[in-house]
């Protein structure tokens, strides 16, 4: 086991990615490429082991998982297991040692912060694609709460459905290739993705920016109708529609809350042009460093001038309906021609 | 075999033939004047092979291609429809995967082609016809049949899929931004490309600029085409210019005066045609208008997509605009393919048939190597390893006097089976749903609109507004009469009218549709064409003013 368990973005790249998990090792190739992103550290897949080994806890799942190995292919008992997991989880203390460590990083943002007890999200960072390993808590503050909801994302890794994929694949139980980001809340202005790609129709000469005012995940869990914007990568001319934003997701006490959009500014464009711009620009340049189409997301930090305010949370490879299947579409409206 | 069936086999025999197909339509944009007997051979056997062929290839679901007769040097067509509903949904659920090399890569689906008919080209040129054992030349004719065949599957498997395409890129501009193929702004979208026949034009234009920077301009403004050959022989940089052209010519020129016949010299074997063409440019001075105006097509074309596609909805802008390129290559096919395709190869045949006509000459067993145009491959075979012990200047002379019978009798524009008229006959053609027939063939029928006061009503192929003096031309021997800014009005032109399109106002064609060559080429030259008037060459006079109006579909005769 590697002796160092614990790494500032600025220290990892795309290489890393089975030491921190791919949103980490994500988070560090972007700072590498010269992209904005929130300061923060990452908590590696050893970090994790070192807990497990440190606590106990990996031997108490290994026992648990062996008494009952033939019951846990069915679906009630996932659960129960599930809950059982991460009870163990969660029960137990941060080792010391390293819940100094963690703590002596907290504090390091805290002062690049310029403010005590800096809110931060603590996100989830898998090395591999894991269905359910989603778990993010948001506006977390303060030492001890960091440490409580570093623990609880490495529980998050066993939900019910991450357990049948384990099982149906044959892994072991009691080993997870799990990172934790630790990074810094933007004071988001508005926030959303970016797409170097149409994914309806894979039109590679466009780029798709979605926006809502307020944190992300709005516009990521795609309950709200964003404004959207569409940008031609060529000429850099754009057509947006700009829906009308009723609600937000902000930061609240401790986590998040839908609050209502005030109205004055629920039928503006989120984005100004030259912030919809430089969001295009270097979701072009990321695309072609990359060299696949990406799918990007993006906060505009209120409590900055431009362009310093758009930052980046993440980059990874575009899904979009692929050239293939427009082929057989069209093929699918020349036969209609016959009809007629 | 009797010795007068041109054709074995495709010969037009009114009692079955009409049996099988109440209607047959005489194919008159290649087959009149009447067509030497050979030319028919090729044409007849191959053209309906290549149909059938590309229609198999692709499964159209609709149509097996057309069926081909011959009838006193005429062309009689007739379509093979599909006559089960599930033979078609068969057909369709093929279609469906063979259209795909189409869509996914079409430059490199005919550049394959063209460089696969280029190599037979080359393969056939090697053989020095002068040189040959009698085997060597059977040999290349042979060659230069299964050439031919070969280029007619080529040409109608590319035809059919790249039109198909154009049919669905008209339809949805029509569905999706309420834009039809008679509106410029679908016009502009589909023009401005440059294309091989354009380059050989520039080619030309360049000789003409050669010829002033050299002093040599008056040998061609104040000779005939046909003197100035001879006239630039007669000093060294008039000979160093002839050399060079005359390589042009071989890399070029391998191209028929009469698009479909062969019984008129290649530009290989007599330049006049191309140096007329140098003569006009020099003439006329100033630059290539064919350039000037296509970059201000590409600018308009630009703006035209842009306009197409906002009105079209974001998600279906990935493929519209994807079937939007696909079409945009029709335009281009359709005069590429006239180069490579046809006229390369009518010149091959012309080249392997003289060959022979030579050889048989020298063996006594004709008169005139042109003469062999009046054979079929069947009685070519007959003398070919041992022309000396054969006389075929009977059958020659027999089908030299039918074919000039044929000259003096125009073919009946259709041969209907009794009960059976025109209306009934044109909508067989259009319920076909055959790409070449709605494209090529019959194009949109004009609506009268009495209120216009028009002398004649058609359809627009390229937009605008000209009035000039009509110019009344029946075929290309009379090209040469085309003055500047005359409108053109004639019953359909082809790939050796092109140059005409640089002098010319405006054009009104009988027949034609939006991917015919006087629409085509009226689109890059930027130039009103007013298409299917049905009587434009009955009732315009060369000479008379007319007023054309493409965007309305109307012609004026002024003074009448």
């Amino acid at each position: 086991m590697a002796e160092q368990w614990i790494y500032w973005f600025e220290e990892l790249g795309s290489e890393h990615n089975d030491l921190v998990g791919k949103k980490c090792a994500n988070l560090g190739e972007l700072t590498r490429l010269g992209l904005r992103v929130p300061p923060g550290f990452a908590v590696s897949v050893d970090g994790y082991e070192k807990f497990m080994a440190k606590t106990g806890a990996g031997d108490e799942i290994r026992r648990y998982v062996q008494s009952r190995r033939d019951l846990l292919k069915q679906v009630d008992q996932q659960v129960e297991a599930g809950r059982e997991i991460r009870g163990i989880i969660e029960s137990k203390k941060m080792p010391s040692e390293m819940e100094e460590e963690i703590h002596r990083r907290y504090e390091v943002l805290c002062e690049r912060a310029g403010m005590p007890d800096v809110p931060v999200a603590v996100r989830s960072s898998g090395a591999v694609s894991m269905p359910g390993q989603m778990e993010t808590f948001l506006n977390v503050k303060g030492n001890n709460d960091v440490t409580e909801k570093v623990i609880q994302v490495w529980g998050s890794a066993f939900t019910t459905r991450a357990i049948a994929f384990r099982v149906e694949k044959g892994m072991e139980m009691d080993k997870t290739p799990i990172g934790v980001a630790v990074l810094k809340m933007v004071n988001a202005k508005c926030a959303g993705v970016v797409l170097t790609v149409l994914p309806t129709t894979g039109d590679m000469s466009k780029i798709i920016v979605e926006g809502n005012w307020g944190l992300g995940e709005s516009v990521v869990s795609g309950e709200m109708t964003p404004d959207q914007f569409i940008v031609d990568k060529e000429c850099g001319e754009f057509e947006c529609t700009v829906s009308t934003k009723k609600k937000m997701v902000c930061r609240h006490t401790s986590g998040t809350r839908v609050v209502q959009v005030p109205q004055d500014m629920q039928c503006r464009p989120c984005l100004e042009s030259e912030e919809l711009q430089e969001i295009a620009r270097i979701a072009k340049h990321t695309e072609s460093h990359f060299n696949l189409p990406q799918d990007m997301e993006w906060v505009i930090d209120e409590d900055l001038g431009f362009p310093e305010n758009v930052l980046w949370v993440q980059a990874r490879p575009a899904k979009y309906s692929k050239k293939e299947n427009e082929a057989e579409y069209l093929a699918e409206l020349m036969s209609r021609i016959f009809k007629m | 075999m009797k010795v007068y069936d041109v054709v074995p086999g495709l010969e037009f025999d009114p009692e079955h033939d009409l049996a099988q197909s109440p209607a047959w339509f005489l194919d008159g944009t290649h087959s009149v004047p009447p067509w030497t007997p050979m030319f028919g051979w090729f044409w007849i056997n191959f053209c309906r092979h290549g149909m059938q062929y590309g229609a198999q290839q692709l499964s159209l679901p609709t149509v097996k291609g057309w069926d081909w007769r011959f009838m006193n040097g005429g062309g009689y067509l007739t379509l093979l429809l599909v006559k089960s509903e599930e033979e078609k949904q068969r057909r369709e659920a093929r279609f469906k995967k063979a259209i795909l090399p189409f869509i996914q890569d079409y430059d490199g689906l005919w550049n394959g082609f063209v460089k696969e008919i280029l190599g037979q080209y080359e393969a056939l040129k090697s053989l020095d016809l002068d040189k040959g054992t009698n085997y060597e030349l059977l040999q290349n004719f042979e060659d230069t049949i299964n050439t031919c065949r070969r280029m007619w599957e080529i040409h109608m498997y590319m035809m059919y899929g790249t039109y198909t395409a154009y049919i669905l890129f008209e339809n949805m501009c029509r569905e999706l931004a309420g834009i039809d193929d008679t509106s410029p702004v679908f016009h502009s979208v589909v023009s401005g490309f440059d294309n091989k026949v354009f380059q050989v034009d520039r080619r030309l234009w360049e000789f003409s600029k050669r010829a002033e920077a050299e002093g040599l301009s008056t040998v061609f403004t104040k000779n005939e085409a046909p003197d100035i050959r001879g006239r630039l022989e007669e000093s060294d940089k008039g000979k160093a210019f002839m050399k060079d052209f005359t390589a042009f010519m071989n890399e070029d020129g391998w191209r028929m005066q009469r698009m479909s016949e062969i019984n008129l010299p290649t530009w290989v074997e007599d330049p006049t045609p191309a140096l007329g063409m140098v003569k006009h440019f020099t003439t006329k001075g100033g630059s290539f208008n064919l350039d000037d105006e296509r970059h201000k097509l590409s600018r308009n074309r630009e703006a035209a997509e842009k306009e197409v596609l906002a009105k079209v909805p974001v998600e279906q802008r990935g493929w519209f605009e994807q079937l939007m390129r696909l079409a945009q290559k029709s335009g281009i096919f359709s005069e590429e393919h006239d180069h490579y395709l046809d006229l390369y190869t009518h010149a091959m045949i012309r080249r392997s048939a003289l060959g022979l006509g030579r050889r048989f000459v020298q063996a006594g067993s004709l008169d005139h190597h042109e003469d062999i145009f009046f054979l079929i491959p069947e009685e070519i075979r007959r003398a070919g390893l041992a022309p000396d012990q054969f006389d075929l200047r009977y059958i020659v002379e027999r089908r030299k006097a039918d074919w000039q019978e044929w000259q003096k009798k125009p073919n009946p524009p259709a041969i209907l089976r009794e009960g059976f008229d025109l209306d009934q006959a044109m909508g067989v053609l259009v319920q076909s749903n055959d790409p070449i027939a709605l494209k090529v063939v019959v194009g949109a029928m004009p609506q009268v609109r009495p209120e216009l006061k028009a002398d004649l009503y058609g359809t627009c192929g390229s937009p605008g507004v000209a009035e000039g003096t009509a110019r009344v031309i029946l075929n290309e021997d009379e090209l040469h009469l085309v003055q500047e800014n005359d409108i053109l009005v004639a019953a359909t032109t082809s790939p050796s009218w092109t140059p005409v399109f640089s002098m010319i106002k405006g054009v009104v064609v009988d027949r034609g549709a939006s991917l015919s060559h006087a629409a085509i080429v009226g689109r890059e030259y930027g130039i009103p064409v007013v298409m299917n008037v049905f009587e434009g060459t009955a009732k315009v006079k060369s000479g008379q003013r007319i007023k054309i109006d493409a965007n309305m579909g109307t012609v004026y005769i002024l003074d009448k």
